[in-house]
């Protein structure tokens, strides 16, 4: 009993505690509309006898447009397609001068200067999070560079004249979301542009309404706990992909000049390069302690970091998964040296578990999620799982550590295996959403039961009436749903999903209008949180027309 | 350096009129008291000279400035707005969309379904992106007849279709058979690599059937048939569009789904018939189950409704491949490789051959004022242009090179003049260039060109205009100039300066160099500054050569203890890359009256307008060598 309240209090603490803005709840809902009949994927008959402005009336019924703008890489494509038609990114080669051709002429070893870390990735991203070092003049060159050169190559339409749908992370900086939004109305004529939440839109490419999101991004790694549709839970590591290729970057450099001293924190490899073998080579033990044995100690013949032009070097196959090791697990650094922000991914994700309420907890731990370009090392999905399959067998889901608790949870068992006349005291932990946790009352106590054996029980053989005429009125070939296993469910990635939810015409709740933007910026957007939530009995014909003030929802 | 020296770029005026954030603006009516920083220092079209001192130099060295250079061949010139237009400050339409390969032109109804790749037969080398060709399997062995199989191959890398298991029946229409078995071929290839039977890559993958039974004999420990991406994201949505429809068919809240999509849907249509039939059935709908919820939608649960359930080992399958012998460096993917590929293609056995991505041809108008800029014939085979306003028969072209004069030092020859190195200058040591300005317009220039006198940037370089205003002729007929006659002295200095014997002439302060019949040349001293990892020597030499302006840069370096090996620790005194490129910001400023085009009723007095344009210039001269010894 002690231990079931003590559980519930630092459940709810923790989860009023969490860091993630309330109103990211009401980020998406998916509106239910009805089935259309296929429109014909007309393109717009803009030939050269047509002015810019004729046909603009036709234009809602022209397929939009959506781009998937990270850090790194856009990605570009029609709504209702699959993949995106192209993904461009911003390195250093996109930005230079028109006519400036020299990423063609030496394309080979670049000059053999050593950067620091952080300055040998920055020339690779469009934004850092830390807005004090951007400047966003050159964002939004950047922005409107890549934008019209994906237009003219990939996408081949008129730039503009369509809807824009913009996947973009949930938690953006208000003068990035400034910068993109005035950078893209401004320059093109879109009509209005869509918000959506990349982390909802995963889940909603995997084909559930929970998931847990994790995206292994570039700069950080976010796990986002979404529940019906809304994101419930937020927690971000900086153990991304930018570590992890600086850290191959000092392996790398490593391998070109064991006389260099160790102490500098230089990288002498192109950046290039080492991207290019993170992608093709690295990879990630599924167990921690154990080496896989079915690997012969082989050697890959990588080029060389030196001169990746012209020679190879044989790099053992186990060193390549080591740089995933320290970048993205924190190998050899115990948990009490890690700062809040650069927890290793599996405690990150058994932490984002955690803060959701134990019936969300039930239903996103069996759909977890993984996004981004790390989630393509192969292993590592494996492996995370597995560490976060550790983590809650040994500690179970409770945040409270430590040998008295220990004790206390030993003698609880003791307790516990004596014959309880009540088994109404111990039930299931997580008391503290007694009335959601009916849906599944025979599976749950069971699968909790399996990986929390310390602090649960098996009584719960008692027939309960409520629960008995729950389970008569309940369709027969309903199938409960799959929850309290740790299970991964494969997604399409954000961008599929927004293009799967614009092609059934479902309505983002942030939808900018471009006359409503230009009068006012982002302070245009109402900060009544609840706007829009009304949508059921909107009269008339027009969907679009009548909403009168806009919402950043999530955004804002 | 981005193109041989010396070069010239141009900036766009747009750029410096930053995109107006609303907010910002906002935020600056509220607090009016507070001056703008960000506000543009002048309009476009000049008034330069009142607040000269606020505007900030051209820098060409910012990162933003990429962004705004152009070569002056890429820019046009708007004719209404009488500016420069970058690529950034217009519009474009697209004429046609045809395949660069093949030149055939695709119908503007088609791009769309055809993935906006050519349909043909065009497609590039997964692997080097080189174009393929097909050719028949019976040639390559010998045997005469034109009937066998075909394949792609490309002449380049050598790789065919046959490496990943692909023939064709026909030579035609290879890109409608390919992706009739692009899907269930890459499937059944990942189907037989994770189970380790490897079949025979020249198995005949001609007909689907057969594949897909070999892919389902060939997979019973898998529980579910992996589908592809597009297959998966065609179920997905199908099920998406079963569980919006049972779940908005709820009758008792007829106006309750969105009407604009309503009415496409036959249910909907079908409940709005039913709405006025007996306002008593639909009373009593609303009465008897007021508060029954509509059906939730619920997920996807099967493969079949696109829901995908990872096979634990398949990662340690992707593992223990890419440690095998056979796979190696190249045996996996680029990200250059992958990028146009399906997403799950890791392998280089996975690339498929990329039809070529069609391309466009584009009118072009003005974004202010939708003047059109540029109209380019329909047909793709046509390289000419209906309409084509390029800024650089309105604007002077600017052409630099440097003066050649025999150096009056002993050391070297004097027979034939030295040119100087321009990938090496030396610092410190002056080297005159000489700025032609040839006018394109039928209207004689008066030209201002201004440049900081040391360049912006961490080496400082010294720039003296000798000549900054100068008047350029117009662009008459050649026999004008013959015609009238002109002062035989001009016309001597004039060969001479162009045919370069110009070292018995010395450049002079506030004088034109040379000039003809629509150019004109004025010279311009450069003393090229150290680089900051160039050493002591240097600064001391600096110090000592011009000690007369000798400003507090030089103090500052000089007290720094420069490690002057070039492998210094501190980050700031390292070379940045393209830091020794010498370039000079020049402001251009031209006036001339041209003849008024455009019949306004007010001004009928005089049929000359006065028209001024002001642009930053950019002229790359060369690379200052690190070395004093240059």
């Amino acid at each position: 009993m002690a231990s079931a309240s003590s559980i519930s209090v630092g459940d709810s603490k923790r989860f009023s505690a969490s860091n993630f803005p309330s109103n990211l709840r009401h980020s998406q809902t998916a509106r239910p509309s009805s089935p259309q009949t296929p429109q014909h994927q007309l393109r717009s008959n803009n030939s050269s006898f047509a002015s810019t402005s004729s046909g603009s009336s036709f234009r809602s019924e022209e397929d939009a447009i959506i781009f998937e703008l990270g850090s790194r890489w856009l990605r570009a494509g029609f709504e209702g397609e699959s993949t995106p038609m192209c993904t461009v990114g911003f390195g250093p080669e996109e930005s230079r001068r028109t006519g400036d051709y020299r990423g063609w002429l030496n394309y080979g070893p670049s000059t053999e200067c050593s950067v620091s870390p952080e300055e040998w990735a920055n020339s690779y991203e469009l934004w850092g999070m830390d807005l004090r070092k951007v400047d966003l003049g050159l964002v939004e060159d950047k922005i409107e560079r890549v934008v019209r050169e994906t237009y003219n190559k990939y996408l081949l339409t008129d730039a503009g004249t369509t809807r824009l749908v913009l996947v973009m992370p949930s938690l953006m900086p208000h003068p990035l979301l400034a910068s993109v939004l005035s950078t893209l109305f401004n320059r093109w004529r879109f009509p209005s542009i869509t918000l959506l939440p990349a982390a909802v839109m995963s889940a909603t490419a995997a084909g559930v309404r929970s998931a847990t999101v994790v995206d292994l991004g570039w700069a950080e790694t976010t796990v986002t706990g979404v529940y019906e549709y809304r994101e419930t839970a937020h927690k971000r590591s900086t153990r991304a992909m930018k570590h992890l290729l600086q850290e191959t970057g000092r392996f790398l450099t490593q391998l070109t000049s064991s006389t260099r001293d160790p102490t500098t924190d230089e990288l002498s490899v192109s950046f290039e390069y080492c991207e290019e073998v993170v992608t093709r080579f690295a990879w990630c033990k599924t167990h921690q302690e154990t080496e896989p044995t079915d690997l012969p100690n082989t050697a890959i013949s990588i080029p060389s970091p030196s001169n990746p032009g012209s020679e190879y070097i044989d790099v053992p196959f186990l060193k390549l998964a080591e740089p995933v090791e320290k970048a993205l697990f924190a190998h050899g650094i115990p948990e009490s040296d890690l700062d809040d922000e650069e927890k290793p991914l599996p405690l990150l994700l058994y932490n984002t578990l955690l803060a959701l309420p134990p019936d969300a907890r039930g239903i996103c731990m069996s759909r977890i999620i993984f996004v981004g370009g790390g989630s393509h090392i192969p292993g590592i999905r494996q492996r995370i799982l597995n560490e976060v399959n550790r983590l809650i067998k040994t500690h179970g889901w409770t945040q409270v550590r430590g040998k008295a608790v220990e004790r206390q949870r030993t003698r609880l068992q003791e307790l516990s295996l004596t014959p309880t006349p009540n088994p109404s005291t111990n039930t299931n932990p997580p008391s503290t959403a007694p009335s959601t946790g009916t849906t599944t009352p025979t599976q749950e106590p069971t699968a909790t039961a399996s990986h929390t054996p310390s602090i649960d029980d098996e009584g719960d053989n008692e027939i309960d009436f409520v629960e008995q005429k729950l389970q008569r009125n309940r369709d027969r070939d309903f199938k409960p749903p799959v929850q309290g296993i740790l299970r991964e469910v494969e997604s399409l990635g954000p961008w599929a999903g927004a293009s799967l939810v614009t092609s059934l015409k479902i309505r983002g709740m942030v939808e900018i209008e471009r006359e409503k933007y230009l009068q006012h910026g982002l302070a245009g957007a109402s900060r009544d949180l609840e706007h829009g939530y009304v949508p059921d009995r909107r009269s008339g014909l027009r969907t679009g027309g009548d909403r009168s003030s806009w919402t950043l929802a999530g955004w804002g | 350096m981005s193109r041989p020296f010396p070069y010239t770029y141009i900036s766009c005026p747009c750029a410096d009129t930053p995109v107006p954030d609303p907010a910002r603006k906002r935020r600056s009516r509220e607090f009016p008291q507070k001056a703008n920083p960000d506000a543009p220092g002048t309009d476009e079209k000049g008034t330069i000279t009142e607040d000269e001192e606020e505007e900030q130099t051209f820098d060409p060295r910012s990162p933003r400035s990429n962004f705004s250079l152009y070569p002056p061949e890429q820019l046009l010139y708007c004719e209404d707005c009488h500016q420069i237009k970058c690529p950034r400050c217009i519009t474009e339409e697209i004429v046609c969309w045809y395949c660069p390969n093949c030149l055939f032109e695709t119908p503007s109804s088609m791009v769309r379904s055809e993935g906006n790749r050519c349909a043909r037969n065009c497609f590039n080398c997964p692997i080097c992106t080189a174009p393929l060709s097909v050719s028949t399997l019976e040639n390559v062995t010998g045997n005469g007849s034109q009937q066998g199989p075909w394949v792609l191959s490309c002449g380049y890398c050598m790789w065919t279709t046959l490496d990943i298991g692909i023939k064709f029946d026909k030579p035609t229409n290879i890109r409608t058979q390919l992706s009739k078995m692009a899907d269930s071929t890459s499937r059944g290839r990942q189907m037989s690599r994770s189970l380790g039977d490897l079949k025979s890559p020249l198995s005949n993958y001609a007909s689907v059937d057969e594949q897909f039974s070999a892919t389902e004999d060939g997979g019973p420990d898998q529980p579910t048939e992996p589908l592809g991406a597009d297959a998966r994201f065609a179920a997905l949505k199908g099920f998406y569009r079963n569980q919006i429809a049972e779940t908005s068919t709820s009758p008792n809240d007829p106006l309750g789904t969105d009407f604009a999509g309503g009415f496409a849907s036959p249910g909907a249509l079908n409940r709005i018939m039913s709405l006025y039939n007996s306002s008593s059935r639909l009373s009593s709908l609303y009465n008897k189950k007021p508060k029954s919820k509509p059906p939730v939608m619920r997920e996807a649960l099967t493969a079949s409704e696109g829901l995908k359930i990872p096979v634990p080992g398949a990662e340690d399958a992707v593992v223990r491949r890419m440690a095998s012998d056979e796979c190696g460096w190249d045996g996996v993917a680029s990200i250059e490789q992958r990028s146009f590929q399906p997403p799950d293609a890791r392998f280089a056995d996975d690339l498929l051959p990329l039809p070529v991505l069609l391309r466009t041809k584009r009118s072009k108008r003005c974004k202010s004022c939708k003047h059109i800029l540029v109209k380019p014939e329909f047909k793709p085979q046509s390289t000419r242009f209906r309409i084509r306003l390029i800024a650089l028969s309105y604007i002077p072209l600017a052409t630099l090179r440097p003066l050649t004069i025999s150096p009056p030092q002993p050391g070297y020859p004097t027979t034939a003049p030295t040119v100087p190195n321009l990938d090496s200058l030396p610092p410190l040591k002056p080297v005159q260039l000489l700025l032609t300005l040839k006018n394109h317009m039928f209207d004689p220039v008066r030209v201002t060109l201004a440049t900081p006198s040391v360049t912006p940037g961490r080496v400082d370089t010294k720039v003296t205009i000798l000549c900054p205003q100068l008047d350029v002729g117009a662009n008459s007929d050649v026999w004008d100039e013959a015609l009238q006659g002109t002062a035989p002295g001009e016309q001597r200095s004039s060969r001479s300066g162009a045919m370069g014997i110009g070292y018995e002439k010395v450049a002079e302060a506030g004088k034109v160099w040379d000039k003809g019949r629509n150019w004109t040349t004025v010279a311009i001293e450069v003393v090229p500054g150290t680089l900051p990892g160039s050493g002591r020597r240097a600064s001391r030499a600096n110090n000592d050569f011009n000690d007369s302006d000798n400003d507090d840069d030089d103090d500052s370096v000089d007290e720094k203890d420069l490690d002057w090996s070039g492998q210094s620790k501190d980050p700031n005194e390292k070379l940045q890359p393209d830091e020794d490129v010498l370039e000079i910001p020049i402001f251009v400023r031209m006036e001339w009256d041209s003849e008024n085009q455009i019949e306004q009723p007010v001004s009928k007095s005089s049929d000359t307008v006065k028209r001024e344009l002001a642009y930053w210039m950019v002229l790359g001269v060369g690379r200052i060598s690190p070395d004093l010894e240059g």
